[in-house]
């Protein structure tokens, strides 16, 4: 156990991510029947390359404000690029006509309201956030 | 240089803004009635060291480089979105801040890996066509000339008709992402023709343009190649004292591309070729002309340091007819480097320097309607722009 601990240390950012070393926490709407989520499937929800869960609901991402730092983490371990290339990539998006970025909310409660309101809705907020009344998924 | 006054609004909202919200939503997110607005406004000087390039008098600096744009999308249910922008511009003698609908469309993603939008679409033509009139969205003032020339923002930037699109995911092996689109151009014919020119412009159509775009979402994370093609037709009618001389142009584009984009570094190089070919009803006016291949090409890099910093350079290269690259108008080589600061998250400077070797792409009526052979050989010019947008 000790030696798989190490392995997955040194190769970057480690999958399964406990609530305490990732500085993020990923929730969805309790009536999701997801536990898990694949990294590059994330990448692909947050990114509004996948609209849709395997139950067809639509997809609902949100997420803290640039300036978080949760958001950040979550961008350089999940996206795999900083805040500001992302947001390069939505600027794309938008002027051409293709996609509207994410909402994004100030503080931790404006993300749980809203994955609560929304069965299809995923939001990233930070690891201290009161996560009461939505469901935590583990990212593999 | 002029302003519109909603320009100016928008430079000072974005200058001041201390928020981050990427957008401005009219109405209750929940309502039929709300609205997501997007905006920006671009402003930049262009300086070179000899020859006009662009606009006008940029051996003494020009304004003329002006960009703004106004979008609105609605989601009306969870597949269905309308969307529109409005844009103009004022670029060298083109624009003059004519406001024009930029893009417009009714979308309809029944599943991610297939979805239909018809309207007014932007091209999907190599990594970048899409954002060629977009300066918060690069990192450049000027995209490479050699594939992204800014004068085919009047006609290759968007075509009207229908598109189909897709991601596909595809597991360990990645992920594709492909459009497919047909179509025709709109093109404001008022700038075609030069006024010394001895034609006048009968008629401007395109009766046709078709093409899409596959790109590779590799295993290996931030990379992404593919490639691109188009064909289309211009069919022009000149008229010259009584006499129409009607004028058929084939043409047939394509591009191969790669990008990098991870964490803070941005890798891009494509390489294209189009091949152009004039069909003439009279050859004693206007005669048929064998079909001329340009070859193009870039390599580009680019690196955020932080928050508010990005440095990049790329190396570009046009060789307007691959069997005459010889003497200057046979080229046009071009090394740029660009800073770009982000004061906020609305409001952006960049600097960007360029040395050209060759004259390829200038115009010569920009530059006293002398030939490009004529023209300077080696030149410089300096770019700064600022732009603000939410």
């Amino acid at each position: 156990m000790a030696l798989l601990l190490v392995v997955l240390q040194t190769s970057g950012t480690a999958w399964p991510q406990s609530r305490a070393s990732a500085g993020y926490l990923i929730i969805v709407n309790p009536h999701n029947p997801e536990s898990e989520i694949d990294r590059s499937f994330l990448e692909g929800v947050f990114l509004k390359k996948i609209t849709r869960w395997p139950t067809d609901e639509v997809i609902r991402p949100a997420e803290l404000t640039e300036s978080a730092p949760s958001r950040r983490k979550f961008s350089q371990d999940v996206l795999v690029r900083s805040v500001e290339a992302v947001k390069g990539y939505w600027q794309q998006r938008i002027f051409s006509g293709r996609d509207v970025p994410p909402p994004e909310f100030a503080t931790n409660q404006e993300v749980v309201n809203y994955v609560l309101k929304y069965d299809g809705a995923i939001g990233c907020v930070s690891s201290d956030a009161n996560l009461d009344g939505v469901k935590l998924l583990t990212i593999k | 240089m002029r302003f519109a006054r909603w320009q100016m609004a928008t430079l000072v909202v974005a200058m001041l803004a201390p928020s981050s919200a990427l957008a401005l939503q009219l109405g209750d997110p929940d309502s039929l009635l709300s609205i997501d607005v997007h905006a920006f406004a671009s402003q930049g000087f262009i300086l070179t060291t000899s020859n006009n390039y662009l606009a006008n008098d940029t051996t003494h600096g020009s304004f003329q480089f002006s960009e703004l744009g106004l979008n609105f999308t609605k989601d009306l249910t969870d597949r269905l979105r309308l969307g529109l922008q409005l844009f103009a511009e004022d670029i060298g003698p083109t624009g003059s801040y004519n406001a024009t609908l930029d893009w417009f469309y009714v979308d309809y993603r029944w599943k991610d890996w297939l979805g239909l939008r018809v309207g007014r679409v932007k091209i999907p033509f190599g990594l970048y066509n899409e954002v060629n009139d977009i300066d918060s969205a690069r990192l450049p003032v000027l995209l490479p000339q050699s594939i992204y020339p800014l004068e085919n923002t009047h006609y290759l930037l968007a075509q009207t008709g229908g598109e189909l699109y897709g991601y596909l995911r595809l597991g360990a092996a990645g992920a594709l992402d492909y459009h497919a689109y047909a179509g025709t151009i709109f093109i404001d014919t008022s700038t075609l023709l030069s006024s010394t020119s001895a034609f006048d412009l009968g008629s401007f159509n395109v009766p046709y343009l078709a093409g899409g775009r596959l790109m590779w979402e590799t295993p290996v994370e931030g990379l992404r190649v593919g490639g691109s093609g188009q064909a289309l037709r211009l069919d022009v009618t000149l008229v010259e004292g009584g006499t129409s001389t009607a004028i058929q142009v084939p043409v047939v584009l394509w591009v191969a591309s790669a990008e990098y984009s991870a964490h803070d570094v941005l890798l891009a190089a494509e390489y294209s070729r189009w091949y152009v070919t004039d069909n003439s009803s009279n050859q004693a006016l206007s005669p048929d002309r064998p079909q001329v291949t340009s070859e193009r090409a870039y390599g580009m890099a680019a690196y955020r340091e932080n928050k508010w910093l990005q440095t990049g350079a790329y190396f570009s290269m046009l060789f307007p007819d691959v069997t005459e690259r010889a003497g200057p108008a046979g080229r046009q080589n071009d090394l740029a480097a660009t800073v770009r600061f982000d004061i906020n998250p609305f409001w952006l400077v960049k600097v960007e320097g360029h040395y050209m070797f060759g004259t390829a792409g200038l115009v010569s009526s920009l530059n006293d309607n002398l030939p490009l052979s004529s023209l300077q050989e080696r030149w410089g010019v300096l770019l700064l722009k600022t732009t603000a947008y939410f």
